[in-house]
């Protein structure tokens, strides 16, 4: 487990060190920013609007639902476009650049290796997820009250929906030595688990039941609106370890097909 | 070049076995690309793998690397078995890939220390380890240098440093020396021969003199077999129908009289014309085996006032015997 760590730090100091890694830090720094900015702005006119008309509904969503609530959902939407990028390198690339061959040949066992990468890409994401403290911050310095509670909920269930999604780019990335068919892939698939959403929309009954039951994004509304259901949680641990599963058994591929 | 191959057999024949290949295949679906191979390397011996492209050299080196495991057969490194207890045999491999691939992204220190930590070099130890490799692979004005940075030649030497941490008992070495220029070549070479001393080192190669100046035995594979091994005079030997003497007179009016005297020496089986010039006349003999007419050469040239220029041995280079073996096995397979 110890070897899996060095890997991770390898895979999470390399990233940071590349171009692209600081390009796609200081975007999801902005982008974050931008969604926090757009939903304070608009909840303080609806509430200017509000207290106009004298209107007593608002106080029923108050701003940690309507900020934090709104914004860890819309947010998610990112991670679609950001985890593609995030996994294509780890192996992908190592593959490519034939890295992965030497480290196949180190005292390391698959699970390690799966494991350290898997562990780099949660750390990098940890540490995008980090900077956004700040506008905590800033909103509680202009003096607007929030609940903790929620919103602690909804980073942990981004936090969750985002290694889930990560397990699955991991798992991509190990089946082909191309970048860009994997994060093509991996953006395809993630969009696939996206719609899953509306499909239990659509059907009725147990095909319906069966979607909600399977979509990530319903399982993470759930933590936006601050509820913590354990078979939430279960469903993204089993998410994690099915796609890391998936990963170790890609990797011994090598063994029959050279 | 010859004169610096160890000739120590006697040693070496002495030595513990370090690496034991006990029959081993792999195939790739349909393609067998090794095929009940064995061997087995003693402490402190330089091994050439040798064969044409394809011949599953890669495969058997990946195999002795612990890359991937054997379809049949097995392989024991100091008696352990690899496949039984990878995490712990593998420390005692050094490995350099073909086409060497490093993260172009780190410092060649950084990579060492990384690669240090992944073969559980004690932290203690790690610093005075990595230091100790850096100078010993001329890596030590580089150390801090991007590794994307570093000439193909110091990205060589960066390879062989990273499979040298953790101090491993085998060295396998995949063309080590392909893609460098001469110079690079030659320093490569010397290190290998270097570390070759106190280490087992298992190298491939298709550059036929390199095995000549770096090994002590070859191994030729072809098509996934062992078609031959020893070392370069034993595959020699084996190939007696071969063994010519060549002369080379000064004179070219005594040419028919030099070709009369030659085929009356005993022993000589025939007598060919290789090449005429103004001023000197050469000719080849095929001796019979065992015999060497040599002295009788020089003995009735001299009592016939033929000037000799030259008389020599043929030695059979290694791209002869390796084509001989090689297309002989093709031929064979062919007819039977």
């Amino acid at each position: 487990m110890r070897r899996a760590l060095v890997i991770a730090r390898k895979e999470a100091t390399s990233f940071f060190r590349s171009w692209s890694g600081t390009l796609i830090f200081a975007f999801f720094f902005l982008i974050a920013g931008i969604f926090f900015s757009l939903l304070l702005l608009s909840y303080a006119k609806l509430s200017f609007e509000a207290s106009k008309t004298a209107y007593q509904g608002l106080e029923g969503i108050g701003l940690t639902r309507f900020v934090f609530g709104s914004f860890f959902l819309n947010f998610s939407m990112v991670l679609i476009f950001l985890v593609p990028i995030l996994s294509m390198r780890t192996f992908s690339e190592e593959r490519k650049t034939r890295t992965l061959e030497l480290l196949f040949t180190y005292p390391l066992s698959d699970f390690d290796i799966v494991w350290g990468k898997f562990l780099g890409l949660v750390w990098i994401m940890e540490a995008l997820l980090l900077p956004t403290l700040v506008y905590l911050g800033l909103i509680h310095w202009m003096g607007l009250t929030f609940d903790w509670g929620p919103v602690l909920m909804g980073y942990l269930g981004f936090w969750l929906l985002a290694n889930a999604y990560l397990s699955l780019g991991l798992f991509v990335s190990s089946l082909t030595d191309s970048q860009v068919t994997s994060a093509m892939i991996s953006f395809a698939c993630l969009m696939v688990f996206w719609m899953f959403e509306w499909v239990a929309g659509v059907a009725d009954g147990t095909v319906g039941q069966v979607f909600v039951a399977l979509s990530p994004l319903s399982r993470y509304r759930n933590f936006t609106l601050g509820i913590l259901d354990l078979s939430d949680i279960v469903y993204f641990c089993f998410f994690h370890f099915f796609f890391l599963f998936l990963t170790m058994r890609s990797v011994e591929t090598r063994n029959w097909k050279g | 070049m010859v004169d610096e191959r160890r000739t120590d057999e006697a040693i070496e024949a002495e030595a513990p076995i370090m690496v034991q290949v006990q029959n081993i295949s792999k195939d790739f679906g349909s393609v067998h690309a090794l095929d009940h191979v064995s061997f087995q390397i003693r402490q402190g011996e330089i091994l050439g793998l040798l064969g044409p492209n394809g011949a599953g050299k890669t495969t058997a080196m990946r195999i002795l690397t612990g890359y991937f495991p054997p379809s049949r057969g097995d392989v024991w490194l100091k008696g352990e078995r690899l496949f039984a207890n990878p995490n712990v045999v593998k420390r005692m491999i050094g490995y350099l890939p073909e086409e060497v691939s490093l993260y172009s992204d780190m410092k060649v220190r950084e990579y060492l220390g990384f690669v240090a930590e992944i073969k559980k070099v004690s932290r203690r130890r790690r610093k005075p380890h990595i230091d100790d490799y850096l100078t010993r692979c001329g890596l030590w004005d580089v150390k801090n240098r991007l590794i994307n940075q570093l000439s193909k030649g110091f990205r060589q030497r960066v390879g062989l440093a990273q499979a040298l941490i953790g101090d491993p008992e085998v060295l396998v070495l995949d063309e080590p020396t392909s893609g460098l220029d001469p110079k690079q070549i030659i320093e490569i070479r010397s290190l290998i021969r270097e570390l070759g001393k106190e280490r087992t080192v298992v190298l491939s190669t298709h550059i036929l003199p390199e095995v000549n100046m770096v090994c002590d035995r070859v191994l030729i594979i072809n098509e996934g077999r062992v078609v031959a091994s020893g070392t370069t005079d034993e595959l020699e030997a084996g190939l007696k129908d071969r063994h010519e003497i060549f002369v080379t007179i000064g004179d070219r009016k005594m040419k028919d009289k030099a070709v009369e005297l030659l085929a009356s020496i005993s022993g000589v089986e025939r007598v060919r014309l290789v090449e005429e010039k103004v001023d000197q006349v050469s000719f080849a003999l095929s001796a019979t085996h065992g015999a060497d007419p040599r002295s009788s050469v020089s003995r009735i040239f001299v009592e016939h006032q033929i000037p000799i220029l030259e008389i020599r041995a043929g030695r059979l280079s290694l791209e002869e015997i390796f084509m001989k073996i090689v297309v002989s096995e093709k031929d064979s397979q062919n007819y039977l």
